[in-house]
């Protein structure tokens, strides 16, 4: 199949969308995958190869039409005409993937994918078949390693890098900012402040969260910088205090007023995301670091976000949960020219889903609010908090799919 | 009489164990309502033709229940097991290829998970997989296992373009006497009734299916159940939180569900062999029930409690006489007992099948046991219950002790043959 990028695609349209689009004939598909077949049926350039998934007795195949063909584009067809226990497809090379299809099961119509290959030996898993791994042979000469997969993934983590550099960066700014706004005493100037400040933090907290003061016990809280500046009053170390964003929070939203205290706190804060700015610069990334990372800014939502716990005070919790979307699409957005070429239908599915929560979280925007969202109150909790959990979660199950296509791709 | 559970928890006893015949159960259970031994329950019958077998497998845990190839769904005829998580959901998508897609994915894990198989793996192979099955079932077994899947009216209203194949006679229930329905806890455009012989197992099927409708459904509302609280052909009568004998006059023969169950497919092809699920969250007045006198429970019912024997009779299995009175001239089986404004007798000779479960869910926010019945019936029209529950709702005693509180109507298709999924001529 070709992709086509522009198309708005649920899980398997292609499941749907192809039938009658592709092969004719697939009932004489399943012929014994030894070597020396004859060459597959080719048209136009493409050699075609016939996947056909079957169950029988309780023990179930994945059969090819043929076990070799040359190099050039390679159009597989995967027909699941009865086996319940394999849902998808990989074709692998030295265990990374180069295709493959997934939502597979008896009753639906065949799909196909195409990929150009380069001579050498390949590998077809089958997950839940009985050979679940058959080779299969390219002749003919090597891939040139020119734009290959690998190569875009690399580019994108470069990519990502400056993002995250760009998002520490506005961090130090917004955060010396909240600390004049705090040293004018003017509480609603620094509500004003804390909310433009949050943003930055939540969009690149999976990157940045690990950093320790140089010299210092990785169990002891005192030299942990995550601790310092974003500790919630429910995770409190008695032995190191309270210190950083959220303690700054609760005088600003709480007790409403700015006190000696209040000032030393906002320098700290100030202080540590300097420290930190130091730390974190020129970080580089693997690929699945990228996938990791959008996956635990999720998590984050779903942990703390969607409950109200992160925001307690001020409770622009919403503002929060939009930074960690926002962190999220750019880590997948950096992957996407990589990933297309791993698995377009994966990736027009993780797009869908960041989209479909964009649009819920467009319907919760208010430029009056602190951090331009509406105040997350318990009302709205209670009204709305299923309909964006869900959303998350639709958004979740695809995009953990993402580490191990990008850690394995060639 | 003996149950399989009494002797699976006797340690002592694992020779009687082992002489459980899984193919006694399936061939008299599952696979064709036959005659005589059912497992399941499972009655002294069962056990006793269950000795022949001295080959079969050791016990319930390892029975599977088929899948493919059946004339109907699992769940239904099927004796019912010990527990059961039912969900229903609410479709996010309106696209009727992704809900093809459910209903494909959802067919082959279905026949996986009743194998007793893994939906794919616990454990995959490369450190940056992510599992795709939960694994909390993984050592279980099968434990009888029928997931049953139904679809709502909603999958026939204007969003999928399948309104077509609507049959004339199912949509939303209307509202009947006595309802109190909370809007959380009704409708849904699918069901899934998971029943099993270990409730993990059965909370496994639902929790892995849900996670794969994930960004294409979402769960409505969901009871756990427990307690089979309606006997099967073969089993002995359950009870229910009331402490009463339930489904004592069930449908058990292949004639009464030929002609009260299964749909014809005269108006849609498609639901021949198929019926009709009708689920209904009935909440107890736990505590009010516990302190009335045993003289109103049994009036309340119109049947003895210990014996379950209609208060016209002396045995369980007595049928009801509904015109006898007593000597001051009063009906002695009350015409709004329950037993009463049920019966065939009463009904036009209307029967359906009931299939229902006990549940709890702890307290309540008012300091009150939260438990009840969770009533699940099956029948070929769904004006069947329409109109014994109109009925009920109107008049029945129970009314003072109970509250309908969640409801749902399902279409639920035949099986599908190998190769093909549930409701697969829909999309053709």
């Amino acid at each position: 199949m070709t992709h086509h990028p522009s198309r708005r695609a649920r899980t398997t349209l292609g499941a749907v969308g192809l039938a009658g689009v592709l092969v004719a004939s697939l009932a004489a598909c399943s012929s014994d995958s030894s070597s020396g077949d004859p060459a597959p049926a080719a048209s136009g350039g493409v050699s075609k190869v016939d996947v056909t998934l079957t169950s029988a007795s309780g023990s179930d195949a994945c059969d090819l039409s043929t076990a070799s063909v040359p190099a050039g584009p390679v159009t597989f067809t995967v027909t699941n005409k009865d086996s319940a226990a394999i849902s998808e497809f990989e074709l692998l090379s030295d265990d990374r993937i180069v295709g493959e299809k997934e939502n597979l099961a008896p009753g639906l119509a065949p799909v196909s994918f195409t990929v150009t290959l380069g001579g050498g030996q390949y590998q077809v898993y089958c997950p839940g078949a009985q050979n679940d791994t058959v080779a299969f042979t390219v002749t003919g000469k090597a891939a040139t390693p020119t734009g290959s997969t690998q190569a875009l993934l690399q580019d994108g983590t470069q990519g990502y890098g400056d993002y995250v550099d760009g998002q520490v960066a506005g961090m130090v700014t917004a955060v010396g900012a909240l600390k004049t706004a705090v040293d004018s005493g003017d509480v609603a100037a620094a509500q004003q402040a804390y909310g433009q400040a949050r943003p930055f933090y939540e969009k690149v907290e999976s990157d940045v969260e690990g950093f320790t003061l140089p010299g210092t016990d990785p169990t002891d809280n005192s030299g942990n910088l995550d601790y310092l500046i974003d500790m919630r009053a429910s995770n409190l170390d008695p032995a190191v205090g309270w210190h950083g964003f959220h303690a700054v929070e609760r005088d600003l939203f709480q007790k409403k007023a700015i006190t000696t205290g209040t000032k030393k706190l906002a320098a700290e804060l100030d202080t540590n995301v300097g420290k930190l700015a130091e730390l974190s610069k020129g970080l580089t990334y693997k690929p699945e670091d990228l996938a990791n990372g959008a996956a635990g800014l999720l998590e984050e939502v779903q942990a703390n976000k969607i409950k109200g716990e992160e925001e307690l005070y001020s409770h622009i919790d919403l503002v929060d949960f939009a930074s960690n979307v926002e962190g999220a699409e750019q880590a997948f957005a950096y992957l996407k020219p990589g990933l297309e070429k791993i698995d377009p239908d994966l990736t027009d599915t993780v797009s869908t889903r960041f989209d479909d929560v964009k649009t819920l979280l467009a319907g919760y925007e208010d430029p009056d609010a602190v951090g331009g969202y509406t105040t997350y109150t318990a009302a709205l909790k209670a009204s709305d908090s299923a309909k964006l959990s869900q959303a998350v979660q639709a958004l979740q199950e695809p995009l953990s799919k993402i580490a191990e296509k990008v850690a394995t791709a060639q | 009489m003996t149950t399989l559970r009494d002797r699976r928890d006797d340690p002592a006893d694992p020779d009687e164990r082992r002489r459980l015949s899984r193919r006694s159960f399936l061939g008299g259970g599952v696979a064709g309502l036959a005659a005589g031994a059912l497992a399941g329950g499972l009655g002294g019958a069962a056990i006793a033709h269950a000795r022949a077998d001295e080959d079969a497998p050791a016990d319930v845990s390892e029975t599977a229940v088929p899948f493919y190839d059946q004339t109907h769904q699992g769940g239904i005829a099927t004796p019912p097991q010990r527990y059961v998580v039912f969900a229903s959901y609410d479709l996010t998508t309106t696209d009727a290829g992704d809900l093809q897609v459910l209903l494909a994915r959802w067919s082959a894990s279905i026949a996986q998970l009743q194998a007793g198989r893994n939906l794919g793996t616990v454990e995959p192979s490369r450190p940056s997989g992510v599992p795709t099955d939960t694994g909390e079932a993984a050592d279980l077994g099968p434990n009888a296992l029928t997931v049953t899947l139904g679809l709502g009216p909603g999958v026939f209203d204007d969003r999928f373009g399948l309104a077509r194949h609507r049959p004339a006679r199912f949509d939303h229930l209307p509202e009947l006497p006595s309802d109190r329905l909370d809007p959380k806890l009704t409708g849904g455009d699918l069901s899934l009734q998971a029943c099993a012989e270990d409730p993990q197992v059965a909370y496994h099927a639902i929790r892995d299916l849900s996670r794969l409708a994930r960004g294409t459904a979402v769960v409505r509302w969901t009871v756990m159940g427990f307690g089979r609280a309606s006997a099967g052909k073969g089993q002995t009568t359950p009870r229910n939180l009331m402490g009463f004998k339930d489904g004592t006059r069930n449908i058990k023969t292949d004639a009464d569900l030929d002609q009260f169950v299964w749909h014809d497919g005269t108006d849609q092809a498609w639901m021949q062999g198929g019926t009709y699920q009708v689920a209904r969250k009935i909440q107890m007045n736990i505590e009010n029930w516990d302190a009335d006198q045993i003289g109103d429970q049994h009036a309340v019912f119109g049947r003895t409690k210990q014996e379950g024997a209609p208060l016209s009779g002396t045995q369980e299995f007595d049928t009801p006489d509904f015109a006898r009175k007593d000597a001051s001239g009063e009906l002695v089986i009350p015409a709004t007992s329950h037993v009463a404004l049920a019966a065939h007798e009463n009904n036009g000779g209307l029967k359906i099948l009931r299939r229902s479960y006990n549940f709890t869910d702890g307290m309540d926010e008012y300091g009150q046991i939260n438990a009840g019945l969770l009533f699940i019936a099956y029948m070929n029209d769904p004006a069947a219950f329409v109109t014994m529950q109109t009925k009920l709702g109107r008049s029945d005693r129970l009314n003072e002790y109970i509250s309908h509180v969640g409801s749902g109507v399902f279409a639920v298709p035949p099986a599908p043959a190998t190769g093909h999924y549930v409701a697969e001529p829909l999309f053709g």
